[in-house]
């Protein structure tokens, strides 16, 4: 009874750090997966024109959505990809294609942000405009919605995984860890997990944590509380026979 | 004077459980009927009458073993009665509870108690919490019994002696017993299942009192909630074995049972794997990692095939041209073996994962842990049962009534189990309190299962009376 | 049909043993010596009993479903909220606050992704074909998603049951889709 008491002690001490987040962004990942994205004509920085299919077809693509004018999420939302991705330098399984919703966007404004962020040289990002914003943002349930008054867009820090063969098989909204990049990463390379965590959960005493990185499950607190009673009933066993041996002298 | 205790109370563990018993085959009757279309329960009736006769029958077969094995371990160690009374006085007030929160209180979870079913309480208020509390209760009662046989067994026995470890050298100095071996292996498994339950029980209480702060995870409660139904309902068996080790060839007039190598190594192997087995609860939670589900199929696998074939061929060597006084003992111990055999096949079967994608949680569930409940568990127990009865009385069960319950026992069974086999193949779901129409065969194998399931009874109700009354005499004799 | 041959082959092995137990329990009138060498007859029949689990383990792992179809980018993907007591199925994602589904038709032939998850209790999700026979499931865990991939090759109208016990209209709880 004893136990049961200093665990339930412990467990309140534990529902401080239980917190839980909001479902929507969730929601809104959810959309348009194995969807094909559009096949939009682009303008690459520093190289010719391309279809989006000529691109993702060499590699596949991590779509990161913005504009240059920007003065929100932007430019946070890409230091944040960059510094992210840095540890998969020279990585060639994916592509970032850095790509500007915003029709006043044009190549040398594309040119500057790439040297600002001083990915100009760096193989793994790409910087384009095109002239099918629409179709292509539709294609990827992207909704950018025009402010007047700020003269700017209200829009979601998209990310979309695209395959090899052109379809979506997953989004990232928001400035995300490294650990979900991976996830990303791995989808677009067709890894097949069979099975994903919603984010609203308590995560505190999960059995499991997906590592997409070794692709393998990295145990979690929850494990511990399955090997605990084994362990305790070892122990148990051991001490008795210490101190009835101890005893019987 | 301490032998004369020992005897009543094992008497009144055997009373309660045979009463329980019939109690609870007449639910499984009545669900079977509503199932079959014959009786028309409301839903929540059904189900609450499903959680109460799960909750039942696992229960008592896990103390019919516990008192069995209580009562012959009193041949090798002193065992403690206070810790039997105890488990007593608590198995009593948990079951009292369980019965007013299933009828009265209308909770309905079902014996797994799922999380986070209990937790929505769509029944009485009070039921929640009276639920976990009698639990609690039952697991603090089953380990402070287990505990103390667990103890006075180290008292006598070394840990690598409990464990037979010295019969892998040749000629040991010391013979652990069989009885003492599977005794304690299945101790260890009991209280590991049992401290799972306090775990889980605490986790349930944080999320009950915290009003919502604390939120339990799905997949650990799970896990936990398999850990301790699966390794109890697997354990009772366990202890039914270890009286049959100990009895078996005692009735038929023939030398003990002698502990080998490979007997060690079976046991010990079971040791291991029965703590891992429940993981193919799981196969169709593909959140669980691939490497726990496999392991839990190798587990499954390793957890049965030693002990059962180390049991089985013991019992057939006994057998096997060997002039054997059969009596109603000895025989509902060697169908109960190949019940249990039986049964086993059944549960390899499902425990494989490719086949389990089809037959998770249909008939086929209920139909394999029938067969090694009623036609092996059960029939080691009331073996046991009715072995102590007539221990102190001279009268005997006739052959003729004897050959009658034994065929009885058989065919009800067979019928019964055939009903739920079949409606497994037919991919009938388990546990619907009606079958949606698609599924014709669904209402008649229901009511076949009823029909043989009234003959099982028949043979169960001779031998309550046969038994109890026995029982009652022990219990109000004065030596 | 695998259902048949599970049964077949559990008929098969349940003959097999009564065979030998009454077999057994027969030869116990007729006694004579008892069985001779019964120390080298339980190493056979261990070993034998273990090869023949270890032949059937490493047949059936294998076919295991969790990684079916796993390189295969699927043609569509499908939603799947489960409550008490209805299944809500939706080609877009579920909102858990204003949970709505659609009509499912699915094309045949092709690999289908569901992704299932519960928002209140355990549920199962078994696939019923035509014929009323199981062919495939997954449970709905809350806060988890389960991606179960299928490809259905015959067109018509598949039922969905829960399979994990819910409470008290558990019975009830169905949904259905075509394939075309």
């Amino acid at each position: 009874m004893f136990k049961n008491i200093v665990l339930l002690l412990l467990i309140f001490g534990f529902c401080n750090f239980a917190d839980a987040q909001t479902t929507s962004t969730a929601l809104k990942e959810e959309t348009n997966i194995y969807e094909r994205v559009y096949d939009a004509p682009l303008q690459v920085v520093g190289q010719e024109s391309a279809t989006f299919d000529e691109l993702y077809a060499q590699r596949p693509v991590i779509l990161a959505l913005i504009f240059t004018r920007c003065t929100g999420i932007c430019n946070p939302f890409l230091v944040k990809l960059k510094e992210s991705l840095q540890f998969k330098d020279g990585d060639d399984s994916f592509r970032v294609m850095v790509l500007s919703f915003d029709p006043r966007d044009n190549l040398s404004d594309m040119h500057r942000l790439a040297q600002n962020l001083g990915l100009e040289e760096n193989e793994q990002w790409a910087f384009a405009i095109t002239d099918s914003i629409s179709e292509l943002t539709q294609s990827v349930g992207f909704d950018p919605v025009w402010d007047s008054a700020r003269r700017q867009f209200d829009h979601d820090a998209l990310l979309v995984g695209i395959n090899r063969e052109g379809y979506i098989t997953k989004k990232l909204i928001g400035l995300r860890e490294r650990g979900d990049l991976d996830l990303l990463t791995g989808s677009i390379n067709n890894v097949f997990v069979p099975t994903y965590r919603l984010q609203n959960q308590n995560m505190l005493f999960s059995c499991f944590n997906y590592d997409p990185v070794t692709g393998k499950n990295k145990p979690g607190l929850g494990l511990i509380f399955l090997a605990l009673p084994a362990v305790l009933t070892a122990s148990l066993l051991i001490s008795i026979s210490i101190l009835v041996r101890r005893s019987r002298r | 004077m301490e032998s004369i205790k020992l005897k009543k109370i094992t008497s009144v563990w055997i009373i309660a459980v045979l009463t329980l018993f019939v109690a609870s085959i007449v639910l499984g009757i009545l669900m079977r009927l509503n199932q079959g279309g014959v009786l028309h329960q409301a839903p929540i009736t059904f189900y609450s009458n499903m959680t109460i006769h799960g909750i039942t029958m696992i229960g008592i077969w896990f103390v019919a073993g516990m008192a069995g094995i209580n009562y012959l371990m009193e041949r090798y160690v002193k065992t403690s009665y206070t810790a039997n009374l105890i488990a007593l006085i608590l198995t009593v007030s948990g079951v009292l509870m369980l019965w007013a929160v299933t009828l009265i209180g209308k909770f309905h979870t079902a014996w797994t108690f799922l999380y986070p079913l209990p937790l929505r309480v769509m029944w009485a208020q009070w039921a929640t919490p009276t639920f976990l509390v009698a639990m609690s209760i039952l697991a603090t009662g089953w380990l402070i019994w287990g505990i103390s046989m667990m103890t006075q067994v180290l008292k006598v026995y070394s840990i690598p002696q409990v464990f037979a470890w010295q019969h892998f050298k040749k000629d040991p100095a010391v013979k652990t017993p069989p009885f003492i071996l599977i005794s304690m292996i299945t101790l260890v498994g009991v209280v590991t299942c049992l401290l799972v339950a306090v775990l889980l029980m605490a986790l349930y209480f944080a999320e009950y009192f915290s009003k919502g702060n604390f939120v339990n995870d799905a997949l650990l409660m799970k896990n936990l909630t398999y850990f301790f139904g699966h390794t109890i309902a697997n354990e009772m068996l366990y202890l039914g074995l270890a009286v049959i080790y100990e009895l078996f060839s005692e009735v038929g007039g023939k030398p003990k049972w002698k502990t080998t190598w490979y007997v060690a190594l079976a046991w010990n192997f079971t040791l291991i794997f029965i703590l891992t087995a429940f993981f193919h609860h799981l196969y169709m939670d593909f959140v669980q990692p691939e490497g726990f589900q496999i392991a839990g199929q190798i587990a499954s696998y390793l957890a049965s095939l030693p002990a059962a074939a180390v049991t089985v061929f013991s019992v057939w060597v006994a057998v096997y041209r060997v002039k054997i006084k059969w009596t109603l003992t000895n025989l509902l111990f060697f169908v109960g073996v190949a019940g249990w055999v039986i049964g086993g096949f059944g549960a390899v079967i499902d425990a494989t994962i490719s086949n389990n994608i089809v037959l998770h949680n249909t008939q086929w569930v209920p139909a394999h842990f029938h067969t090694y409940n009623i036609l092996g568990n059960v029939l080691f127990s009331l073996g046991f049962f009715y072995w102590f009865s007539i221990q102190f009385t001279d009268k005997r069960v006739s052959e003729k009534l004897s050959r009658l319950i034994l065929s009885l026992l058989i065919i009800g069974g067979a019928g019964f189990l055939l009903a739920f086999y079949i409606g497994g193949a037919d991919s009938i779901p388990r546990r619907f309190s009606n079958y949606p129409a698609e599924f014709t065969t669904a209402r008649p194998l229901a009511n076949i299962g009823a029909v043989f399931a009234t003959v099982y009874l028949i043979p169960i109700l001779i031998l309550f009376y046969n038994i109890s009354k026995r029982c009652l005499k022990i219990l109000f004799s004065s030596s | 049909m695998q259902q048949s041959s599970i049964l077949l082959l559990f008929l098969f092995l349940m003959g097999i043993a009564l065979i030998v137990f009454i077999y057994i329990f027969m030869s116990s009138k007729r006694a004579d010596q008892g069985m001779s060498n019964p120390l080298k007859k339980r190493f056979w029949f261990f070993l034998i009993l273990t090869i023949i689990m270890g032949i059937f383990a490493s047949v059936t792992i294998p076919k295991s479903p969790y990684f079916a179809f796993a390189d295969k980018t699927p043609a569509k993907v499908i939603h799947v909220a489960a409550m008490q007591f209805s299944f809500f199925l939706s080609e877009k994602a579920i909102d858990r606050d204003k949970p709505s589904g659609q009509k499912i038709e699915l094309p045949a032939n092709e690999v289908i992704e569901f992704r299932v998850t519960s928002f209140d209790v355990n549920h199962g999700f078994a696939i019923y074909d035509k014929s009323n026979r199981l062919i495939t499931q997954t449970q709905a865990m809350p806060g988890y998603v389960n991606r179960l991939r299928y490809k259905f090759k015959e067109p018509g109208e598949y039922n969905i049951l829960c399979l994990e016990y819910c409470g008290v209209a558990h019975q009830l709880m169905r949904s259905s889709f075509i394939v075309k």
